[in-house]
């Protein structure tokens, strides 16, 4: 079998929603401290993010979160009180236990070790401000194209999800790319 | 940058530049953007591991390069701008520690769309003149004059 019928099953699963119906909710509500940091390496000194009464002059409800955070605010925490432990290991680089559950993965994948974000689409609705708690919901995956390029083997897979806000309101839907592979 | 001036559809012509906006990339602002955005993924702090996986050094992730997208484009639309939607975000070479990213653009098209006035941004980042980032599209509804 070559590597690239590895991927078969993944290609055949193409158009099914791997999320089943699951609502992911992110770790933090959209705080002020965690919009502060946000906005803090960008260099962001937008109004809407930071000072309510600009925000309110022009037509929200409160500080508004920059869209390029609501994959921060669904990101799932790394360890939650009364879960399990994450990190039971000292080598240098292991990862906390759990986190690679959260990856954009069928399980039907060979075993692969790198993976990066290749390609976003988005269309945004609702904004979110100050106090919103969002979650995703959804994971189709549309495409998959097994593909060797500079840094290894592996395929391109392409997932659609929403996120909403506390009011189920649909603020955003994502369409993004992954590359799974092994490097070589 | 002068939050009180607003853009406005009208003064917007095809073949307007975007602005550009540059991004020094230190171990210390990838850090930094690691902790505020929460993507813990070692390729985006850890030169080792980030060699180990094929890349050349660590790299900016996703979360900062779209971010680096929205300052540029925040600065253009002013307050009452909004973005509707975004395509062709395609991170096509790694943007690592040590460079520059620069976000450029220009008004693709000027169009409506029910009540909206929207104007098609090119965007793009790159690093010493090479495109890492795109080009994309990005969609903004701008204020009108008479609105």
């Amino acid at each position: 079998m070559s590597w690239e019928d590895a991927w078969q099953p993944v290609i055949d699963a193409v158009g099914r929603d791997f999320g089943e119906g699951e609502v992911i909710e992110g770790a933090d509500a959209v705080d002020a401290s965690a919009l502060r940091r946000f906005l803090e390496p960008l260099e962001l000194d937008c109004p809407l993010h930071h000072d309510a009464d600009v925000a309110r002059e022009h037509g929200y409800s409160g500080v508004v979160a920059p869209f390029s955070s609501y994959f921060t605010f669904v990101a799932p925490p790394v360890w939650r009180p009364g879960g399990p432990s994450a990190f039971v290991s000292d080598e240098r680089n292991a990862l906390p236990e759990g986190i690679a559950a959260r990856r954009f993965a069928t399980g039907l994948e060979p075993p692969c070790s790198g993976y990066f974000a290749a390609d976003f689409e988005l269309e945004l609705f609702e904004p979110v401000v100050l106090g919103d708690r969002l979650s995703r919901t959804g994971l189709r995956l549309v495409k998959c194209t097994p593909k060797e390029t500079s840094v290894g083997r592996g395929a391109f897979m392409t997932w659609e999800w929403e996120v909403r806000n506390q009011r189920s309101e649909l603020v955003a839907c994502f369409r993004n790319t992954m590359y799974l592979y092994n490097p070589g | 940058m002068d939050w009180s001036a607003q853009r406005r559809w009208e003064d917007v012509k095809e073949g307007d530049d975007v602005p550009a906006v540059s991004f020094p990339l230190t171990v210390y602002r990838l850090v930094v953007e690691a902790g505020a955005n929460r993507d813990f993924n070692a390729i985006h702090h850890n030169s080792e591991v980030a060699r180990a996986s094929g890349a050349p050094e660590m790299y900016a992730n996703t979360g900062f390069l779209l971010g680096m997208w929205e300052r540029a484009i925040r600065e253009f639309a002013g307050l009452d701008g909004a973005v509707r939607r975004i395509s062709g975000f395609r991170m096509r070479r790694f943007n690592t520690v040590g460079q520059t990213v620069v976000v450029r653009g220009t008004v693709a098209a000027k169009r409506r769309e029910g009540d909206e006035a929207l104007v098609d941004l090119e965007l793009w980042s790159e690093v010493g003149g090479e495109v890492t980032v795109g080009p994309g599209t990005v969609t903004v509804a701008l204020p009108e004059r008479r609105a």
